[in-house]
């Protein structure tokens, strides 16, 4: 009878198999990132391309607005008929980092989050040539934000100016004027009015979400022409316009002016709906709700400008808003700039998009144009808005864009800080935190946390 | 008798006298042969990551350029970082919540469906799986819906019997246990489908004999099912709690790892550093994350081990 027993490998066999493996790795690590001073940068100054024949791969993010760009692309092509379009809707959020590190089926253009494009500068081209003819018609805010040690990184799209979205028909029924608020004290005044009108009220929106809390946040903030941190980098949290925005937050909670809600969450639409929030200081594009989600009052909503921090101050600060990049690692990135350049500067391009399409037949009204000969008050691109009872919205968020100031780039940390200066916020709102604790205990978060590490 | 086993002389298997020496080195040389597929494939998919991460871990890289070698650095800021500690500490209370819970309506359930004479036993068998199979990000609006704390049924419900709203999804005390009972509720019909399996392999004479010798049906459950299926409930605790640890996907869809943080997993935590492009602290990250599920494992498979 056979035994039959595990075969012994020979010690020698298996220390070349681990050898052999661990030389194929280690080979092959050598092709990682190699370790120097870690302070290489590059400036590649894009060109505009002197032939018009090619193929161009673009990144859209899903949704309606990869459609509207979608219908935009058969008149590009009436302009460049030699220039093919891959036009792909892709989860940018997921796929760009990795993507661009391991330089792989690159594309040639994406449409990106403004506060995002600074973290990625390493990659993309520099526009400033490109975009020199057109830089002086293009709102400030967006030409700072896409703005790196004096190189342009993104081709500014779109300008989201926040406004003061109200229920007027509610309002109206307590005897407030809301056209007559013009600064935040107002605010606050018309708020008591309301909620002595009607105790169950909580009037002004306190966002409940940590990041969309911050990014409000941020939108006050420019209105005061501040921001997180300084063109360098330096956090400026701890400052007079810090105190006064968290001051202005604290006392709504304290007053019990505010509904605490995550933005057009269940509670949210719940209390916009039965008229117990009447005030919604939001970016442009929370008109998406009027016109969808609130079905009960629709029709009822009205937008204005932001009240301002000081009489005669700014009406608007900036909430969003995104760019067009060009990775330098793209096949024909030269292209894609002439697609962005159709799409942005050119009269039949941004009407197309922003005027009435197969998708919105009234145009697209969640933003309006960043380039000043396509955003003027007078020449709307799209359509009064009628669950905003008929209201020119276009005139109202052109003259709104227009007071935005001035801002930095968004550090590439930004999205980091939410786990302090966001979160800190919340526990204010909480009445955990006060506004000067806040300030101080996320101003040490992160500068040690994340400024340090960078 | 137990017969040793015989070598051949190598001359018994040489086809001719001719050519002895070149056979066996292609003999010898055959295995290596065909397992250098593997070998490479192991080496460029498994080893290659593991090492590129490994080195990773002690450099500042953001991705871009060269990297900066940090030595301890990124070790050393995790270990001294409260936030690291309090994304284990999440994962380690979301484990608590979830392990113990599954494994007794795991084992309940398993031995339920496991009774010939239940009816209906593949529709429930069918049911028990259906969370596992549906989408989670569909199931997580439907949580975020159910849990809210102002208009959802699950408060509405528990004011009927004069419970106040509870903050199931916007406070820190009890995020977690509303991402527990979604992660209960998705995963647990697959620990059932483990369970079942280990169960069908008891031998029915074993349960036989005891009815013969008296034994009652818990007693059965207790002496016979739960000792004969400790390599099935270690084999399901390792993995639910590797799991656990790299819980990501719920926390995201349901929370956002908020609030404040209470439901950065350690998986989230991880993934932060990723998406900021932090590449090295996340290499670092996920290097201390493989030695505390190491060492986890470990004592599971110390403490569940069957005695014989």
């Amino acid at each position: 009878m056979h035994q039959h027993r595990p075969r012994q490998v020979p010690t020698a066999a298996r220390v070349s198999a681990v050898g052999l493996a661990v030389a194929v790795s280690l080979g092959l690590t050598a092709c990682g990132p190699s370790i120097g001073g870690g302070e290489e940068s590059s400036t590649d100054v894009l060109v505009a391309p002197t032939e018009t024949s090619g193929e161009i791969t673009i990144w859209s993010r899903s949704g309606d607005l990869y459609e509207v760009f979608e219908g935009v692309i058969d008149k590009f092509n009436e302009k460049y008929p030699d220039i093919t379009v891959d036009h792909q809707a892709v989860d940018i959020g997921a796929k760009l980092q990795n993507t661009l590190i391991t330089a792989t089926d690159v594309p040639d253009g994406v449409f990106l989050d403004d506060q995002l494009v600074p973290g990625y500068a390493d990659y993309l081209w520099d526009l400033s040539d490109v975009l020199a003819p057109y830089t002086v018609d293009i709102a400030q805010q967006k030409l700072d934000v896409n703005t790196v040690d004096g190189a342009i990184y993104g081709v500014p799209w779109d300008l989201n100016p926040g406004l003061l979205f109200y229920n007027a028909t509610a309002l109206e029924a307590a005897g407030i004027d809301a056209e007559s608020i013009e600064t935040y004290d107002d605010l606050l005044t018309a708020a008591e009015e309301y909620k002595a009108f009607r105790p169950d009220a909580g009037p002004i929106h306190l966002e409940q979400s940590a990041f969309l809390g911050q990014l409000q946040l941020e939108m006050y903030a420019s209105q005061l022409g501040t921001s997180i941190a300084d063109e360098n980098g330096e956090l400026r949290l701890d400052s007079p316009e810090y105190e006064q925005i968290l001051g202005f937050l604290d006392s709504v909670q304290k007053g019990g002016l505010g509904t605490r809600a995550e933005y057009l969450g269940p509670t949210d639409i719940a209390a916009l709906e039965s008229g117990q929030q009447v005030f919604y200081p939001w970016s442009i594009w929370f008109d998406f709700a009027p016109q969808q989600l609130l079905t009960e009052t629709q029709g009822d909503w009205r937008a204005t400008s932001l009240p301002a921090w000081e009489a005669g101050g700014a009406r608007s600060g900036a909430m969003g808003g995104a760019s067009f990049i060009l990775p330098k690692d793209g096949e024909n990135a030269d292209l894609a700039w002439l697609f962005y350049e159709f799409l942005a500067f050119d009269e039949e391009g941004y009407t197309a998009v922003y005027g009435p399409n197969d998708i919105y037949p009234d145009g697209l009204n969640t933003s309006i144009p960043s380039y000043g000969p396509a955003a003027q008050a007078d020449k709307p691109l799209f359509g009064t808005v009628d669950a905003l009872g008929g209201q020119d919205l276009w005139k109202t968020a052109v003259e709104a864009g227009e007071q935005i100031p001035g801002s930095v780039p968004t550090p590439s940390w930004w999205g980091g800080a939410v786990d302090y200066l966001g979160n800190n916020v919340q526990k204010m709102l909480d009445g955990t935190m006060t506004p000067d604790e806040v300030i101080d205990s996320s101003t040490t978060d992160i500068q040690t946390n994340l400024v340090d590490r960078q | 008798m137990t017969a040793s086993p015989q070598l051949a002389p190598r001359a018994a298997w040489r086809p001719s006298g001719r050519g002895p020496r070149r056979l066996p080195t292609r003999r010898a040389l055959a295995p290596y042969v065909f397992i250098a597929p593997f070998i490479a494939i192991f080496a460029l998919f498994s080893v290659y990551p593991l090492v590129f991460a490994l080195r990773l871990s002690f450099t500042d890289w953001r991705g871009a350029g060269s990297a900066s070698w940090v030595g301890w650095d990124n070790y050393t800021y995790l270990l001294t970082s409260p936030a690291f500690w309090a994304s284990l500490g999440n994962s380690g209370i979301l484990w608590l919540l979830i392990l113990p819970a599954q494994l007794v309506i795991g084992v309940v359930a398993a031995v339920l469906l496991n009774n010939a004479k239940l009816r209906l036993r593949g529709f429930y068998r069918t049911a028990f799986i259906v969370p596992f199979v549906t989408p989670l990000v569909a199931i997580a609006q439907v949580w975020v819906v159910v849990f809210d704390q102002n208009f959802g049924p699950v408060n509405g419900l528990l004011n009927l019997v004069g419970i106040p709203d509870v903050g199931w999804l916007v406070t820190s005390e009890w995020s977690k246990v509303t991402l527990a009972l979604l992660f209960l509720w998705k995963t647990t019909g697959f620990a059932i489908i483990i369970v079942l399996s280990g169960l069908q392999a008891i031998d029915d004479t074993v349960y036989e004999a005891a009815s013969l010798d008296g034994a009652s049906r818990a007693r059965q459950l207790w002496s016979i099912t739960v000792p004969l299926l400790r390599r099935t409930l270690l084999f399901l605790v390792v993995l639910q709690t590797l799991a656990v640890f790299q819980m990501f996907a719920e926390p995201v869809v349901v929370t956002n790892g908020g609030p404040y943080g209470s439901t950065t997993t350690a998986g989230v935590y991880l993934y932060n550093h990723i998406s900021r492009a932090d590449l090295g602290t996340g290499a670092a990250n996920s290097f201390l994350l493989v030695i505390a599920v190491m060492v986890l494992s470990l004592v599971f498979v110390r403490v569940l081990r069957p005695k014989d």
